[in-house]
């Protein structure tokens, strides 16, 4: 593991589960729970004769940023593509849990406890979903995020951070959705569906998974950030990750709910009228969007630096 | 095991066979309704009296297409769908908010649905959204006290199952003998994707029930809190769910419903054996060093 120093420049592209979970929060603060000295690792794999990781693909830890104590849950792309099975679905939805039981607890301790003072949850998500050797569990387990995430909602804050290789796709798109704030890098793409699903099922013509950019503009961070999907967006290094966690960390839990786009009958009157929008315009491609978002020229908001599209970029308002 | 009629593809007859005899009021929820026929047709929701007491129904319908987003068709739940059943949740919120717990009316989910739209129109705008928002307000009209049964009387699959049943309090299966479909994908997918051959995995669902599709795998992990074992079976199956539920939420036992709770029955029938030592462990290791996090004073 590189120095702390270090970590805050290194790639978040690049970086592994844990030197992600160790850069994000403050130095000397890190504890990992569950960790690979523990040798928890899925006995469904071993059963099928795989191999096995000892902290099965997701780092959980906590930490602090600050005077926040944040709960870290790292996904680790390099382990059977960041899969969620019995194992470390267990720990992902336990970790959620255990900063809404210390939430609860400190309310109750310190009755002058201040906003930043009170825990927050971060999840950097690099996986496809459910890992298919052991299914059913890694569906149940996605289940359970889901129940966490609602049970965290006016006490835990729960922030998203997307940037790694394999993006946050299947059953964990809709656990990213479902949190409270989402931060990405350009470099980080969310959805439901993955691109060589869509091709199979709407044909290469309509579809080609081959084709990076199109991948890119239909799930990438920039789409994302225009579409409002994103909240923040922010340059591929660990330590700009940590900066937007920072920044979010110390905010009233309150403040989360503005910036939420599912989970309340009033943010789903309005994506109904984007959906509505998608019905009119049936775009043939991301940016047919960002065109109606305001947009004259998208060919040129895929290729200019990242600090110019921030400061050019409109974004869909509906 | 004898194959038996089916009720896969047939929402609709099942709202009849399960809810009092000519009570569906479809498109009305309280105060709220769905006055256009063309918005979300994959989506059937209203109100209909259970027992006497007043529930709502949600469930797909097979035999609908969404003209606008044509990947909606045989009960898949695409966007328009998914916000449409989100809708029908947060508008039974809104009818029973000044209700007491132990009064707030039962959601009932007929599930046969084989995916969530799979499209580009879906990914620019975002299908995640849709059935994220779907899970968020059935989990809070959970947590509200609204009691919840899925009833699956068809294809359960992956993440439609997770947007339309998972999020219930309980969960209850035709079972294997009427075609019923619970699982991620096939086994013979599976073996493809993971390169294991089929025998492997058929020798080692038997004695190991993560690998296997069908709704009593389901059951041994924990997933699915009862098989029904006919047809009109289901309405007084629900019934008594229902009452089930009312019974632990009045109790203070909530955290033996719902996804939580079926995590404890996993373990409970030897299911999911290890989730509850990751758990265990999990919260001593944090119990040991909580007091760092504190805020100093």
């Amino acid at each position: 593991m590189p120095k702390w120093n270090d970590l805050q420049e290194q790639s978040f592209l690049e970086s592994d589960a844990r030197a992600r979970a160790v850069g994000l929060v403050d130095e000397g603060t890190y504890t990992e729970l569950a960790g690979p000295f523990d040798r928890f690792y899925s006995p469904h794999l071993e059963v099928l004769g795989e191999a096995v990781e000892f902290d099965d693909g997701i780092v959980t830890a906590v930490g602090k940023i600050g005077k926040t104590p944040v709960f870290v849950i790292s996904q680790e792309g390099r382990f059977i593509g960041g899969s969620v099975g019995e194992v470390g679905g267990a720990k992902m939805v336990n970790t959620i849990r255990l900063a809404i039981e210390f939430h609860d607890k400190l309310v109750a301790d310190y009755p002058d406890i201040s906003d930043e003072e009170k825990p927050v949850v971060v999840i950097s998500f690099e996986t496809g979903g459910v890992r298919l050797h052991e299914s059913n569990a890694g569906l149940l387990a996605h289940a359970e995020v889901m129940d966490q995430l609602q049970k965290a909602r006016h006490k835990v804050p729960v922030i998203t951070l997307i940037g790694s290789k394999v993006g946050c796709f299947g059953g964990m798109g809709f656990v990213a959705a479902a949190t409270d704030a989402i931060v990405m890098s350009e470099f980080g793409r969310l959805g439901l569906t993955g691109p060589e699903v869509i091709e199979q099922e709407m044909g290469k013509e309509e579809f080609d998974s081959s084709d990076r950019a199109l991948v890119f503009r239909t799930t990438g961070g920039r789409h994302k950030y225009i579409m409002g999907d994103c909240n923040v967006l922010v340059h591929n290094t660990i330590g700009a990750f940590r900066e937007a966690v920072a920044k979010l960390a110390v905010l009233p839990v309150s403040e989360f709910e503005k910036m939420r786009r599912i989970g309340s009958p009033e943010a789903v009157e309005r994506q109904l009228r984007a959906v509505a929008l998608a019905a009119e315009m049936q775009p043939q491609d991301a940016r047919d969007v960002w065109v109606k978002a305001g947009n004259p020229d998208p060919v040129a908001l895929t290729d200019i630096p990242l600090d110019e599209f921030l400061a050019d970029v409109k974004r869909l308002s509906v | 095991m004898e194959a038996t009629e089916t009720m896969m593809g047939r929402g609709r007859d099942a709202i009849d066979m399960i809810v009092d005899a000519d009570s569906f009021n479809e498109g009305t929820i309280g105060a709220k309704t769905f006055d256009d026929p063309e918005f979300g047709p994959g989506a059937v929701v209203g109100t209909a009296a259970l027992n006497g007491e007043t529930v709502t129904i949600i469930a797909s319908d097979a035999n609908a297409f969404n003209e606008k987003f044509p990947v909606v068709y045989a009960g898949i739940i695409g966007m328009e769908e998914g916000y449409k059943m989100a809708q029908a949740v947060y508008a039974s919120l809104e009818a029973d908010k000044a209700k007491p717990v132990a009064e707030k009316r039962p959601l009932v989910l007929i599930v046969d649905t084989p995916g969530n739209g799979p499209g580009k129109v879906e990914e620019i705008f975002g299908m995640n959204k849709a059935t994220g928002a779907y899970q968020l307000a059935l989990a809070e009209a959970r947590l509200a006290g609204h009691p919840i049964v899925a009833m699956v009387i068809g294809r359960a699959i992956s993440g439609a199952f997770l947007c339309h049943g998972l999020q219930a309090d309980h969960i209850v299966s035709l079972d294997a003998n009427f075609g019923t479909m619970i699982h991620v994908m096939p086994l013979t997918s599976v073996s493809r994707i993971i390169r294991k051959d089929l025998e492997t995995l058929q020798e080692l669902s038997k004695g190991n029930p993560v690998f296997a599709a069908g709704p009593r795998f389901f059951y041994a992990l924990g997933g699915v809190e009862e098989l029904v074992g006919t047809i009109e079976g289901m309405r007084p199956t629900i019934i008594e769910h229902i009452k089930a539920i009312r019974a632990a939420k009045a109790a203070g036992e909530a955290e033996k419903l719902g996804p939580w709770g079926r995590g404890q029955l996993g373990a409970e029938r030897e299911g999911r054996k290890v989730r509850p030592e990751v758990i265990k462990l999990m919260n001593q290791e944090f119990a040991a060093v909580a007091e760092k996090y504190a805020p100093s004073r």
